[in-house]
């Protein structure tokens, strides 16, 4: 199958939930209240725990990894964080061809809150095996 | 000076610095905890790390407790890989960071203060496997 500019990744949606903030503090070791303590969360300002950024970056690394499959090789993967999401709420996650050179991909990835507001904004590089 | 220009002196003192390596193994079942986390079942999980994985692997900002006499809290801003070499299960992994730009913002309610990490991930071989690099942001 040939990656063509414009090219649509399958859309991967996400339903986070409180367990999974947990889940994920632990298994990254993130400790940070913000994510399990919604007393905590709303003393500093924020609407109750909100996503781990880097949980978003790894819901677009799945949607990557599970687009390219075995095809080729990740090469850089970078996000910014433009705004919280909290669990309770779908996050789903998409992505689109922008260039192709050779065997050189670039795609744009970002994830979405349901009103369709991109809360995370990225880009991935990929080799392509020949 | 004021008490936030002399944080960020002091922070600014810090660019540059490397802390001391951390090293850790790549455990099957750890990388399948984080996997499970974040509910990727893909099955190559099993013998190497997903994208993201090296940031459980050893702290990617160091603990900068000055910082936190700014703002009230943090906020990720950002995170860029490039990836150099696989990360498998059973690798070794160093990673040694440093601060690598601070530097003050205003923003739409309030001023903000950024602070740039910069990890870079070597294996058993000494082969370089990744960097990282992540903006923290205090508010």
């Amino acid at each position: 199958m040939t990656v063509k500019v414009g090219d649509e990744l399958p859309v991967l949606v996400k339903q986070p939930t409180t367990r999974q903030l947990v889940q994920y503090a632990g298994a990254q070791g993130d400790f940070y209240e913000i994510h399990y303590d919604q007393d905590y969360a709303r003393g500093v300002g924020l609407p109750g725990v909100i996503l781990h950024g880097l949980l978003k970056a790894g819901f677009l690394g799945q949607l990557v990894t599970d687009w390219l499959g075995d095809r080729g090789t990740l090469k850089s993967f970078e996000v910014s964080y433009r705004g919280v999401d909290m669990p309770g709420h779908a996050y789903a996650c998409k992505g689109r061809v922008t260039r192709v050179d050779g065997n050189d991909v670039e795609l744009e990835v970002w994830g979405e809150d349901e009103a369709g507001k991109r809360t995370t904004v990225g880009t991935a590089t990929v080799e392509m095996h020949a | 000076m004021s008490a936030v220009a002399s944080v960020i002196d002091r922070l600014r003192a810090r660019i540059g610095v490397e802390g001391e390596p951390v090293t850790g193994v790549v455990e099957a079942g750890h990388v399948k905890r984080f996997a499970q986390a974040i509910g990727d079942p893909n099955p190559r999980w099993e013998k190497e790390a997903p994208p993201t994985f090296l940031v459980a692997l050893a702290p990617v900002s160091l603990h900068l407790s000055e910082a936190e006499e700014y703002g009230r809290g943090w906020l990720n801003g950002g995170n860029r890989f490039d990836y150099l070499a696989p990360v498998r299960i059973g690798d070794r992994i160093s990673a040694r960071g440093k601060v690598a730009d601070v530097y003050e913002k205003e923003g739409s309610s309030g001023n903000l203060l950024f602070i740039i990490f910069e990890t870079n991930y070597v294996n058993q071989d000494g082969a370089p496997v990744a960097r990282l690099r992540g903006t923290m942001i205090r508010r």
